[in-house]
């Protein structure tokens, strides 16, 4: 493992490349992870001692925060390794060092490793999880998804091993296969609910693409603030051209999710089919604040105006928005698509809260998300620092 | 910083192989595969009804010999089929609740509800009641999307649920048009009357030990004790399994007051089911969907 960072611009005397922080950022992370590390393990600590009754969800919409969570974390996952993975096969500027891409595979591993946490807490049976991996039906796009995810972790794992070797054999082809994966993944979010016959609002061949481009948009709004936090290199004008290509693809990503939406909504709209009912429940309904205020002010229009700022300063706030904002795109699909029942007058058949076609994230689900965001937070800075370990020993053994 | 032809290659052939893996897991389960359950002799259940038959029978009678006729029958070639008569449906909700009492079911949980539907303005109003179970679909979306197996068509055109395979994801419930599966949340009426101690009721108590009582759901021994299944599964009505494996006809057919809901095997011409969809113009619930279900109404 001799010059392992032969190809890599200068680091800053001093610092562990992988682990930099930009001033104010070091100890608003390190506050914000303690914050979400208390309130996540009080969630957690209902979540195994109450089981599933504190929550939220019921029988007729079965699925809530947790796994608009897991879809958005997972989207993250993708989109930032298809950014960062295209910038080193390229050589593009601001992409090209191996430190670069290690970030960007950390990154992408602490978002998706949390999302599977999302998903497993939600399981009735966490206990067989496994199942899912020696048991599968690969009928199901549940079980797909899972192994695309395992067999994508693998490769990006590999891919961050090599990265340390000087002029790796076998890092691009990898990359490739990683590539294809990261695509596909995000892309079969939405085919999970599109393969849904029986949910009229779901069932869109448009639902794929809407989730590759949100997979994209948030994974290169977090990839721009992570680099724009940690600024790992050092590299000076690479990572500002970085962050300039990143503030693009963001840009264009946001405005092709729109349009996405705008097609889909429009068509809804024009003719009272059966669509009709879930999109009015997005923009009219008890959630309209979903719709307006998070996802379309929070997570559109002021990022927009933020990144049309000259600051780079103005970027890192702007991602951060679409970074969190943009759940509220994976909760638009999952919830409505499930709000609207087949059969008229179902939920006053029987009686019972979870019987219902209405659902309110309880604040217990809150809490388990900041458990979330507080381990992939740790994911990132452990994987960094792990990274940062493996070079500073490689340099004392030459 | 480009790649060479070598790694182009490589990376293409990654990629390809990764396609076509991908491309064999699908067609592998798509087109193969079996259900677990037995068939053949091993599934023919030698019953008898005593009673000799008379013309002017109830019609539970007349259903527990087509009943034990089709077990004499291996489990292909049974064809269960349900028959909902809403004209004589009173919305009593008896089945509902024999149901709830016969599987034991935790609040939450319904196999068969019945949905009311009122029609027209005062002073011509009418009410209508659609008592709705699984409808054992001959295509059921529920089946595909199960990740683990858990779920599956019987022979006989049952689907059913193992419940030590379920991991609870609830993609099933999702797939499901007719909303016909629930999930098992690990409530207890108990429980859910304690939290309220204005209406708790001294009868039922923490000691009331009917609620901890096992269920027979296809013919095993459930306890929900510790999070135990069916605790944490998705559940759905079964024809009650477990009862025509003994003769008996489903909770819901023998409880109900006004004899709407007819059961047996359609593929026996001389059965009541096989008479009644002869008679009428019977439908389905959703025929859009394409899910072919063995439930029928008759409006």
């Amino acid at each position: 493992m001799a010059d392992v960072f032969s190809s890599a611009p200068s680091v800053q005397a001093g610092q562990a490349p992988e682990t930099a922080w930009r001033f104010p950022w070091g100890p608003v992370s390190w506050l914000v992870w303690v914050v979400a590390s208390l309130l996540g393990i009080y969630g957690v600590w209902i979540r195994f001692t109450q089981g599933h009754l504190p929550f939220g969800y019921g029988s007729y919409v079965p699925w809530g925060l947790w796994v608009a969570l897991y879809f958005h974390g997972v989207g993250i996952g993708g989109g930032a390794f298809v950014c960062g993975a295209v910038g080193y096969l390229l050589g593009a500027k601001g992409f090209r060092t191996p430190s670069t891409l290690r970030t960007t595979i950390v990154l992408s591993a602490a978002a998706i490793l949390p999302a599977f946490m999302a998903v497993w807490f939600d399981l009735g049976h966490m206990d067989r999880a496994h199942r899912i991996f020696t048991s599968p039906a690969f009928t199901s796009m549940m079980a797909f998804n899972a192994w695309m995810y395992a067999g994508y972790l693998a490769v990006a794992a590999i891919c961050w091993a090599l990265s340390f070797l000087e002029n790796p054999n076998h890092l691009k082809p990898l990359l490739c296969l990683g590539l294809l994966l990261a695509i596909m993944f995000p892309s079969q979010s939405g085919a999970f609910f599109g393969v849904v016959d029986a949910r009229t609002f779901w069932h869109s061949a448009l639902l794929p693409m809407l989730f590759l481009a949100s997979a994209l948009t948030a994974g290169a709004a977090t990839l721009l603030a992570t680099r724009s936090i940690f600024d790992a290199d050092r590299c000076g004008d690479e990572t500002v051209v970085a962050e300039q290509r990143l503030r693009g693809v963001v840009i264009v990503g946001l405005l092709v999710y729109f349009v996405f939406e705008f097609a889909e909504f429009s068509i809804a709209l024009w003719n009272p089919y059966s669509h009709r009912p879930a999109v009015d429940l997005i923009l009219f309904g008890p959630y309209w604040w979903v719709f307006w205020i998070v996802h379309l002010l929070l997570g559109g229009l002021i990022p927009l105006a933020l990144f049309s700022s000259a600051r780079p300063a103005a970027w890192t706030w702007a991602a951060i928005l679409v970074a969190v904002a943009f759940v509220s795109a994976r909760l638009n699909v999952l919830v409505p698509g499930q709000a609207i029942g087949e059969i008229e007058g179902l939920q006053e058949a029987f009686q019972h809260p979870r019987l219902k076609y209405l659902y309110d994230a309880t604040l217990m689900e809150y809490l388990l998300g900041f458990f979330l965001l507080a381990v992939g937070m740790a994911v990132f800075y452990v994987g960094q620092r792990i990274g940062a370990a493996v070079i500073a020993a490689s340099r004392q053994t030459t | 910083m480009s790649m060479s032809r070598r790694e182009w290659i490589e990376g293409a052939a990654l990629v390809g192989v990764g396609v076509a893996a991908a491309g064999a897991m699908v067609a592998k389960d798509r087109f193969g595969g079996t259900p677990p359950d037995p068939k053949g002799p091993d599934t023919v259940r030698p019953l008898a009804v005593p009673i000799p038959a008379r013309a002017d029978e109830d019609p539970l009678l007349r259903m527990q010999r087509d009943l034990v006729r089709a077990m004499q029958k291996t489990a292909e070639e049974r064809r269960w089929c349900m028959i909902i008569d809403t004209r004589k449906c009173v919305g009593c909700h008896a089945c509902t609740i024999g149901c709830v009492a016969e599987n034991k079911l935790p609040p939450g949980v319904v196999y068969r509800p019945v949905v009311t539907e009122e029609r027209g303005e005062f002073p011509r109003v009418a009410i209508d009641f659609l008592p709705r179970p699984c409808m054992q679909c001959e295509k059921p979306p529920c089946v595909p999307v199960c990740p683990v197996k858990a779920t599956w068509r019987r022979a006989d055109g049952i689907t059913v649920i193992d419940y030590d395979k379920c991991i609870g994801c609830r993609y099933c419930l999702t797939a499901c048009p007719y909303g016909a599966r629930t999930s098992d949340f690990g409530e207890y009426y108990v429980d859910a009357q304690a939290m309220d101690a204005d209406s708790a009721l001294p009868v039922l108590g923490p000691s009331a030990l009917w609620e901890h009582a096992p269920s027979h759901e296809y013919g095993k021994h459930w306890n929900r004790r510790g999070h135990q299944s069916p605790m944490g599964n998705a559940r759905k009505c079964h024809f009650c399994l477990h009862r025509l494996e003994v003769g008996q006809l489903p909770m819901c057919v023998t409880t109900c007051i006004g004899r709407a809901t007819y059961f047996g095997d359609a593929s026996d011409p001389n059965s009541l089911v096989a008479e009644l969809v002869a008679q009428n113009n019977t439908q389905v619930l959703l025929p859009h969907k394409g899910t072919h279900p063995r439930v029928r109404y008759i409006f």
